[in-house]
């Protein structure tokens, strides 16, 4: 089994997912990026795009137009 | 004394009124319920953007961006009240608190009005009203509340204004409410707290639980792509939290307000129904007591 953290992809009326993620792709606003469990604190803004989630039923994906999103503790938070 | 015809048409008239107060109580009581579960719904996003910018600010100064620098100059209220009235003091405490917010000095407020009555209370004094919003639903979405902040944003950007607050009737309990001011720009970090902590009423079902989420942040982000550009976004978004928050605590209360408003007009209604009855009744017993000594003293008459 692959390792996997907590993300949350959530706006302030809804909550898109919420759950365990193998890794996700953002559009980050200085280019794609890919997270994947147990990355390091960061704190990035995120532009136009498509958020991708694979988890371990399959793969997902959200439209975005900013956020931010921000890793801390094996877990994720997009604000959309 | 009056004729028992038209007191009986003023019992029936206090009886409806009474009806119409009572169905009013009950749509008022079922909104209520609805708009204190939708103030809550934003809780859990609100605390995260939050916890960003706490964290942000464990990692680089964050005094520098404009949206949290403290300057001189015009503030722009933004007044929450109701469309409607039949709400006890709701909207005058509102606007009497937005009125000394702004001081004496008129020309130097710019006023964002949601509601009518703070809308046409401010425009007939005189005040620089930008905008006017009305018939806001109660399912209103935090979307439909950035056509205001992004008006705020853009005039804070063009420097017509440095400071912004919002005046609205804080949702304590279904009996208390309190008119509140919240001091939105510039930006300060337990200002936020302090809104973010608010969603949840002090009392009641929805109370918060002891302990509380807290933010334990590691000692060092990686930023990108600056500071500055990540407090950028997300401080509008913030902003806006803030205002939608309040628009919706000022719902919770208005319906709660009008809620009891209504309750005790149909209790007076039944107080009135019940003492015209009393009276109806004394009435009614003399003319038949006069009528009765009318035909004794006939009879007494033909003997």
């Amino acid at each position: 089994m692959s390792a996997t953290f907590q993300l949350v992809v959530s706006s302030v009326g809804e909550t898109y997912f919420d759950g365990q993620a193998i890794s996700a792709t953002f559009p980050g606003s200085a280019g794609e990026m890919t997270v994947l469990a147990h990355h390091e604190p960061l704190i990035t803004t995120l532009k136009e795009g498509i958020v991708t989630v694979r988890t371990l039923e399959g793969v997902k994906e959200f439209p975005v137009r900013n956020g931010i999103l921000e890793c801390a503790d094996n877990r994720a938070v997009v604000l959309l | 004394m009056a004729n028992l015809k038209s007191i009986k048409s003023k019992i029936l008239s206090y009886k409806k009124t009474g009806t119409v107060t009572h169905a009013m109580e009950a749509v008022s009581a079922v909104k209520m319920r609805k708009g204190q579960e939708r103030a809550l719904s934003g809780r859990a996003y609100a605390a995260a953007a939050l916890s960003v910018m706490e964290r942000l600010s464990g990692t680089a100064d964050l005094s520098r961006h404009s949206l949290m620098q403290e300057r001189e100059g015009k503030i722009a209220l933004i007044v929450i009240t109701s469309d409607k009235g039949l709400a006890g003091s709701l909207n005058s405490g509102v606007v009497r608190k937005a009125e000394r917010e702004a001081g004496i000095s008129k020309d130097k407020t710019i006023v964002f009005a949601i509601g009518r009555r703070g809308g046409e209370y401010f425009s007939s004094r005189g005040y620089d009203v930008r905008m006017r919003l009305q018939n806001v639903s109660d399912s209103v979405s935090e979307s439909d509340m950035r056509e205001v902040t992004d008006k705020v944003l853009e005039l804070h950007e063009a420097g017509e204004i440095t400071k912004c607050a919002v005046v609205y009737q804080n949702f304590i309990s279904t009996f208390e409410q309190e008119p509140t001011v919240r001091n939105i720009i510039p930006v300060r970090p337990e200002a936020m707290r302090k809104v973010v902590e608010g969603i949840r009423p002090a009392k009641g079902k929805y109370a918060p639980q002891k302990g509380g989420e807290k933010v334990h942040a590691p000692a060092s982000y990686t930023v990108e792509p600056d500071t500055d550009s990540v407090l950028s976004v997300l401080l509008p978004k913030l902003i806006n939290i803030a205002v939608f928050h309040a628009l919706l605590e000022n719902k919770a209360s208005e319906h709660s307000a009008r809620m009891v408003a209504m309750k005790s007009a149909t209790d007076k209604a039944k107080e009135m129904a019940h003492n015209l009855t009393r009276t109806f009744n004394k009435v009614r017993q003399a003319a038949i007591t006069r009528e009765v000594s009318e035909i004794t003293s006939g009879i007494e008459a033909m003997k």
